[in-house]
């Protein structure tokens, strides 16, 4: 049986987490005051690195070498934000750290703010999460009250202040070049790269986007150490993550487990439960539904970053997303192209249009519509979707669309002739 | 403008977490539109762009832009209803189309009397507790019709 490991989560259940005190009778903010009283700021990046922590976004990039990224000489001031969008479907483990141990990202952002010298940090959280809001501003303030948050912090001389900055309903503001244009008071478009936020990016200024999570992390790395950080977990996924189990599953919810030490298979039977209904097993969406999907006979990979990389998915943010065989996989490939359909942001052609055409013809199979060589044209479509556009929402509707039609074709072939019954 | 003092108050001290004001932007729309009944006008926005100094153009721009911004009236609440991939595996369309035809509303659409606007929205990020709707800023999760029916019902 595999058991949970909890760094993150380990006082969740307490409700005086939440508050300062709670945090502070758990060790809260020793590691930031260590590092600005004992540590160099590049000592702090140091152990970052060393720990081989990787973002929890999605993109799973190591975060000690996106800190190295931001220039340390510069005339400009430096920003920090924390990409607290959390949008991507099936994911919500941000919310479980902002809701009841905000403090830990908070610590988190200040010791990053220390390494890279940013002078201010805004936490960007989704407008669809007005308890994460509340959370978080009465963490800050609290922090600041306590000379935690502000300036000459804790007597140090180093200063950085923390603002939440309320997001307004996109899910493309989850990019963090689009979080960015976002914060600066306008549509949320993404921008090309390079330049990266780290040379140019609010304000033109360096800064540094992290994810909520992955602060969280930093915390505990500098709080016990980097080699105890890189003890957890395996190589390459290092420490413990959060997984958010939905769909059909007996027991979602959030876990928080070492990587590498089990298969998605004992993930879902141990702690899942196995299908609600007793069922089988369909198909797995194992980190969002930006990826593509695993079929039934694909659950025995290893569950880390790069194991799941080599079966042709991803681990991304963490969202595992679980279906049984009593549902269609076209209407499953449907909600997924209504979804980023909905959620392009219209710049770019490919993804403005194909989107739209891909969420209608997977609508035409569904409803029995569609004609001999449509698959062929929805396939065309999603090929020229991929890697035509600024960022990689087109990708992430068209790599699952394109699993599905792969892995469940007769499904869609059926579907063609004579439409699903939902 | 008749923004009231406390508002512009808010404003202004948004303006202080930025180096550059139109940073402001969105909170500011979200302060304003909870003072102006829950929607932004053509009339609440052209006031908008007086206050913060924002042409009136690039905040109906972004008005259009995120779903949480509405320019038309709406009701009394807003119910929004998670119809993302985890929700819809636990029964969201049936709650859907439950509040659809017992309330008569269609997406954007607002009841008769007024009570709440509805919206279909995309993933509300609580998909472990799913199917959940957000009832202006309060969360309903594991829903059932039943418990539908029970928080709906007690809207003022």
């Amino acid at each position: 049986m595999i058991g949970e490991t909890r760094v993150m989560l380990e006082w969740a259940d307490d409700p005086a987490q939440a508050t300062l005190e709670g945090y502070r009778s758990h060790g809260g903010y020793e590691a930031l005051a260590k590092a600005i009283r004992e540590m160099t700021p590049d000592q702090v990046t140091e152990q970052v690195i060393q720990s081989g922590l990787r973002g929890r976004g999605g993109a799973g990039f190591p975060c000690g070498k996106k800190w190295t990224f931001v220039p340390k000489k510069t005339d400009k001031p430096k920003y920090i934000a924390v990409n607290a969008d959390e949008s991507e479907p099936g994911t919500c483990k941000d919310r479980q750290i902002m809701e009841r141990d905000p403090h830990q990202m908070l610590e988190g952002t200040l010791l990053a703010a220390y390494a890279i010298g940013a002078s201010a940090a805004y936490v960007y959280i989704r407008g669809e999460y007005p308890h994460s809001i509340r959370a978080v501003e009465r963490a800050i303030d609290e922090a600041r009250a306590a000379n935690l948050v502000g300036r000459n912090i804790l007597g140090s001389g180093f200063g950085c202040e923390i603002w939440v900055h309320p997001g307004a309903g996109a899910y493309i503001c989850g990019e963090e070049t689009a979080l960015l244009t976002s914060l600066e008071g306008n549509r949320g478009y993404p921008r090309i790269k390079p330049p990266f936020p780290a040379v140019e990016g609010l304000w033109r200024c360096p800064t540094l986007v992290n994810n909520v999570e992955t602060l969280a992390c930093v915390t505990h790395i500098i709080r016990r150490g980097a080699g105890w950080f890189a003890g957890l977990g395996c190589p390459g996924s290092t420490g413990t993550r959060l997984f958010c189990l939905s769909g059909h599953i007996r027991n979602p919810g959030v876990y928080e487990l070492e990587c590498g030490r089990f298969t998605l298979r004992e993930l879902l039977m141990d702690l899942g439960g196995g299908t609600l209904s007793g069922r089988p097993i369909k198909g797995v969406m194992p980190g969002g539904s930006s990826f593509p999907v695993l079929a039934a006979g694909e659950l025995d990979v290893r569950f880390d970053v790069d194991s799941v990389a080599k079966a042709g998915t991803s681990l991304g943010s963490g969202a595992i997303m679980v279906f049984d065989d009593t549902v269609s996989a076209v209407d499953v490939a449907l909600n997924i192209a209504e979804f980023y359909s909905h959620e392009s942001c219209g710049q770019c052609t490919p993804c403005r249009e194909g989107s739209g055409w891909v969420r209608r013809m997977l609508q035409l199979v569904r409803d029995g519509k569609a004609g001999a060589g449509d698959l062929e044209t929805l396939w065309d479509v999603t090929t020229k979707m991929d890697g035509t556009t600024i960022c990689a929402l087109a990708e992430a509707l068209v790599w699952p669309v394109q699993s599905y039609v792969k892995k469940f074709r007769p499904e869609f072939e059926a579907a063609l002739a004579a439409g699903i019954v939902a | 403008m008749n923004f009231s003092a406390e508002l512009v108050a808010k404003v202004e001290g948004l303006w202080k977490r930025y180096p550059h004001r139109q940073a402001a932007l969105l909170p500011a729309l979200h302060l304003i539109q909870r003072e102006r009944g829950g929607w932004l006008s053509p009339e609440t926005i052209r006031d908008a762009s007086e206050l913060l100094g924002i042409p009136d153009m690039h905040i109906r721009g972004v008005v259009g832009f995120y779903d949480m911004f509405h320019d038309h009236p709406v009701g009394r609440h807003i119910v929004r209803v998670c119809k993302t991939l985890s929700c819809k595996l636990r029964g969201a369309d049936a709650i859907r189309g439950h509040i659809r035809s017992k309330y008569g509303v269609a997406h954007r659409g607002t009841t008769p009397d007024g009570r709440f606007t509805y919206m279909d929205f995309e993933c509300l990020g609580h998909c472990s507790t799913a199917p959940m709707m957000l009832v202006d800023d309060e969360k309903h999760e594991n829903l059932t019709l039943a418990k539908v029916d029970d928080v709906l019902g007690r809207l003022a």
